[in-house]
């Protein structure tokens, strides 16, 4: 009888439990942490801007087209700040947000003067960009 | 009759600002970028929809001679009639503020000028445009220059068309661990972007500015069709090139300016300017669909003199109304929110107070006082239940959405 018992109450715990866990599983995959999100969005941010600076110097956009496009790049993904970074859900440990900092230095100086002559090392940019952009987005899970 | 016929345009334009627009450009780039293929069926179910909704305001103004607003404030009431009008204020403002910041963002990728300068020039225009320019004129303008959204066809076939492995996510959208709730977020902006009440209430003001009648019901239904289906398919197009060009670079599309690379790729200087004329055109439509919408609404709902083919004494009412509201985008303008943001965020608003907008429509389109026999058949309210059930679902989770999903 109290073997009946416990095997009822153990259904019942499961069937309460299931729902449970099925929404704490959806809501794991629904979204992103906050620092996926950041990560992600950096990332994608400095492949844009890589993009968009080998295109110019490919003869693809117009100087013009891509001094613009550098001015939303600048507002988009400057002022990245490790504290904030680091105290973010999801954020990985002190050394992995460093090395994302590391990268970030050049990238962001590439994004706030790019090199739009053929006088400057544009490539030396881009690769840095580029190493920048896999970082995060690895990072974010992308 | 030929000149019924050239209105046309009057559906082209509807859809080149009324369809594609800042928000439309924003969230389907966004959408090819991040899902492949996965979103088409949303712009599909939006498309379908408002080619119902805009077929039925049109059927409803030529046949009754009345607008939609009138209508609204005239069956309803006019405490009723505030909702709907706070609804569209609210949510209108925002919109126009992103359809001038593309405009000065256009204006920016031909100029190299940051768009901050340039966003009051774009307000000018606007307001110019919609002050003093002719009907015609903000009709055939955007129309005849919105024919070169044509081009981002060109740029899919230079490209060679869409890898078998990017069709399939036609059908298995690839929703990567965590991207569920950007994903649902998208659908909603997509929804909201398309299914614009503004477009209703500037498709039935232009069907009495271009004095339609009950004869027009032929010329109203190819109108739906044709323009809807021109403007979803520059919407598509723009899926098609995010997730063939920006998906495989890590692209996600979160400026408008590296949307254009995907015209770049395929068509070099010459795509990428496109792009910039497309999203100028289209921006400039919709700002003075917009414009022109919320004045004419306003004007309608409140008995005072309305329309461009009026001098600006003759309806100074109407006149007044579209400056405040050009002066309340420039002050939103002044926070510096970048356009493409503000676009995907109105999007959600509008999602928000569609069914505000939409609910009148099921009862005012089966009431023969206004209708005769051209009321709503059995398939038609079932369409509108249908839209009118998904609207208030959109509203329901937009919000949540952009909160979950940071806003894209």
């Amino acid at each position: 009888m109290r073997k009946r018992n416990l095997a009822k109450s153990w259904n019942y715990g499961l069937t309460l439990l299931l729902p449970v866990l099925l929404i704490a599983l959806t809501s794991c995959q629904f979204t992103q942490s906050a620092f996926a999100h950041t990560a992600s969005n950096t990332g994608a941010g400095f492949a844009a801007a890589s993009t968009m600076l080998s295109y110019m110097h490919q003869g693809k956009i117009t100087y013009q087209y891509a001094a613009s496009s550098f001015v939303n790049f600048r507002s988009e993904l400057d002022g990245l700040d490790r504290q904030q970074l680091l105290s973010q859900q999801g954020a990985p440990d002190m050394r992995a947000v460093q090395h994302l900092f590391d990268l970030y230095k050049p990238a962001i100086q590439a994004v706030d003067s790019p090199c739009l002559s053929a006088s400057c090392d544009w490539r030396g940019q881009v690769a840095a960009l580029n190493k920048a952009s896999e970082a995060f987005l690895q990072a974010g899970g992308s | 009759m030929k000149k019924q016929w050239l209105s046309l345009a009057l559906g082209i334009v509807t859809a080149t600002g009324g369809f594609l627009d800042a928000g439309t450009i924003a969230t389907s780039g966004e959408a090819g970028a991040k899902f492949g293929l996965g979103l088409i069926w949303a712009v599909v179910v939006a498309t379908i929809a408002v080619i119902l909704m805009v077929e039925m305001v049109g059927r409803f103004t030529a046949v009754s001679q009345k607008t939609y607003a009138d209508a609204i404030r005239e069956n309803f009431g006019f405490k009723f009639y505030l909702l709907p009008l706070a609804s569209e204020v609210i949510a209108e403002s925002l919109l126009l503020t992103a359809e001038i910041g593309g405009i000065a963002i256009a204006l920016s990728l031909f100029t190299g000028i940051s768009w901050h300068y340039l966003f009051p020039v774009a307000a000018f225009l606007v307001w110019l445009m919609a002050w003093r320019a002719p009907f015609d004129l903000i009709e055939n303008g955007p129309a005849i220059l919105g024919l070169m959204t044509l081009s981002f066809i060109v740029g899919i076939a230079v490209l060679g068309g869409p890898s078998p492995q990017l069709l399939t996510t036609l059908w298995h959208p690839q929703i990567q661990n965590g991207s569920l709730a950007n994903y649902l977020y998208l659908v909603a902006a997509i929804l909201g972007a398309t299914i614009s009440p503004y477009l209703l209430y500037f498709y039935s003001s232009g069907a009495l500015e271009e004095n339609w009648s009950a004869s027009s019901l032929l010329l109203n239904r190819v109108t739906a069709i044709v323009g809807m289906g021109f403007g979803s398919i520059g919407s598509m197009a723009l899926v098609f090139l995010g997730a063939m060009v920006l998906q495989p670079l890590n692209m996600t599309s979160n400026t408008l300016g590296e949307l254009g690379l995907a015209m770049a790729k395929p068509l070099g200087i010459a795509g990428s300017l496109l792009f910039a004329a497309v999203l100028f055109t289209t921006c400039l439509g919709a700002a003075l669909e917009v414009v022109l919408g919320v004045s004419y609404n306003i004007s309608q709902g409140f008995g005072w003199e309305w329309g461009e083919g009026k001098k600006p004494v003759e309806a100074a009412r109407f006149n007044l109304v579209l400056t405040i509201f050009v002066i309340v985008a420039i002050i939103i303008g002044l926070l510096g929110i970048d356009p493409l943001q503000l676009a995907l965020f109105a999007s959600t608003i509008i999602a928000l107070f569609l069914p505000i907008s939409l609910s009148p429509f099921l009862i005012l389109m089966n009431d023969p006082q206004y209708l005769g026999d051209k009321t709503n058949g059995r398939f038609t309210n079932i369409a509108v239940i249908c839209i009118l059930v998904m609207a208030f679902i959109v509203a329901l989770v937009s919000l949540p959405l952009e909160i979950f999903s940071g806003g894209g």
